[in-house]
């Protein structure tokens, strides 16, 4: 009983980090039940699937609801991101838990280093000036119905290629993929960042189903761990954007960013086998 | 300038506007739906007292044992039942997308959304084929 409080806790922290810094939750939910509660990667991933679809679902609601997330273009780049995590689903029973804990290294220190970045950043990015709106088309293209208030689509076959490379990360490594898909929503396609963050929150759902179901029909997901863990991510995420406002992201980010270059030397000891 | 083409692209943002807000309210209520069921199974675990890192297997997941799981009252029927609905929530989101942009008469996007299911078809199919 003990434990599934604890388990509870560790969720709802992970959701209110997850919130605050604008992540799924994913990439502190792996690392907690692998290093934390001693739980096989794998089924770690498939727990940390569930939270994914549990914040995307209850962000998604949110963010339909306000227009932010552009609903055409979500659908047609999570058709790649699908794909991408079907492709994932499949290779991760192939590979080593060593191998898994490998690629979660490299993920975590990709992720502290973007983190680095953003802190660097000023307040308004510079690409912000691509999503400049152009004057209409005469005759619109497929592209150009995927555009949103204010904004057009560029290159979407670069979001294709991103999307379902974000697709194959998140498989393998229960995470929203989020990281991959904002990114070139934004700096690659031209989509506002605040659209590009709603609609790959959207998107992210249906990118974790994808593998989601395979680890559950393959009987891969412990429902007295995925349980509380849920309800706990749902909780801390909740909380999370209700206090966004009044906490300094900036010392939050730090911290967060030493978390996860630790995170990242206990992820690549257990990839060395120590 | 010609009219046209703009008006199809208004009518194209209305369609897709008003499909945000009917998956809005399907994700909504289907998290509050899912999240019950989940909190009332880990309900359920802290009463009878398991613990979730107890060694040996966990209870397997099979569709047609959940109606018999929640009859009994027991926690993993419920937190299966929850998780059955979370997953097939975006789903839900994805046919009734699909099925609002061929009523309007968008057959691409129509198309987008039935390639999507295609795709978790072929990841059900894939895990039960690799199963056996």
């Amino acid at each position: 009983m003990i434990t599934g409080l604890v388990l509870l806790a560790s969720g709802a922290a992970a959701g209110v980090f997850g919130s605050l810094l604008g992540l799924g939750g994913g990439v502190l939910i792996v690392p907690l039940l692998t290093l934390g509660f001693g739980l096989p990667l794998r089924e770690s991933v498939s727990v940390s699937l569930v939270s994914v679809i549990v914040t995307s679902s209850a962000g998604a609601s949110v963010y339909l609801r306000k227009h932010v997330a552009n609903l055409r273009l979500g659908m047609v780049l999570e058709l790649f991101s699908a794909s991408g995590a079907l492709v994932g689903g499949l290779i991760a029973f192939m590979l080593s838990e060593q191998v898994l804990a490998g690629l979660f290294t490299v993920l975590l220190l990709w992720m502290a280093l973007s983190m680095l970045r953003r802190s660097d950043r000023p307040a308004a990015a510079p690409s912000d000036a691509a999503s400049a709106p152009d004057d209409p088309p005469a005759r619109p293209s497929f592209t150009d119905t995927l555009a949103g208030p204010g904004y057009r689509v560029h290159r979407l076959p670069l979001g294709m290629a991103g999307s379902t490379l974000a697709g194959l990360v998140s498989a393998l490594l229960g995470v929203g993929g989020g990281i991959i898909k904002v990114p070139a929503m934004h700096v690659a396609m031209g989509v506002p960042l605040k659209v590009a963050t709603a609609t790959s929150n959207m998107m992210i759902g249906i990118t974790a189903t994808s593998s989601a179901v395979i680890y559950l029909l393959r009987g891969q997901i412990d429902p007295f761990v995925a349980g509380p863990t849920a309800v706990g991510v749902f909780a801390g995420a909740t909380l999370g954007s209700r206090i966004a406002h009044r906490v300094d992201t900036r010392l939050l980010r730090w911290l967060f960013v030493a978390v996860l270059l630790y995170t990242a030397f206990e992820m690549a000891q257990k990839a060395l086998g120590r | 300038m010609s009219g046209a083409p703009l008006a199809s692209l208004s009518a194209v943002a209305a369609t897709a506007a008003r499909l945000e807000t009917i998956a809005a309210r399907l994700l909504t209520w289907g998290t509050r739906v899912a999240l019950l069921f989940v909190l009332a199974g880990v309900i359920g675990m802290a009463t009878s007292g398991i613990d979730p890192m107890a060694a040996g297997a966990f209870p397997p997941y099979s569709l047609t044992a959940i109606p018999g799981q929640l009859a009994a009252l027991r926690p993993e029927g419920f937190i299966w039942a929850g998780l059955t609905v979370l997953v097939s929530l975006p789903l839900g989101r994805v046919i009734v997308s699909g099925a609002g942009f061929l009523a309007a008469h968008d057959r691409r996007l129509a198309l987008v959304s039935v390639l999507v299911l295609l795709v978790i078809c072929a990841s059900v199919v894939a895990a039960i084929s690799l199963e056996g």
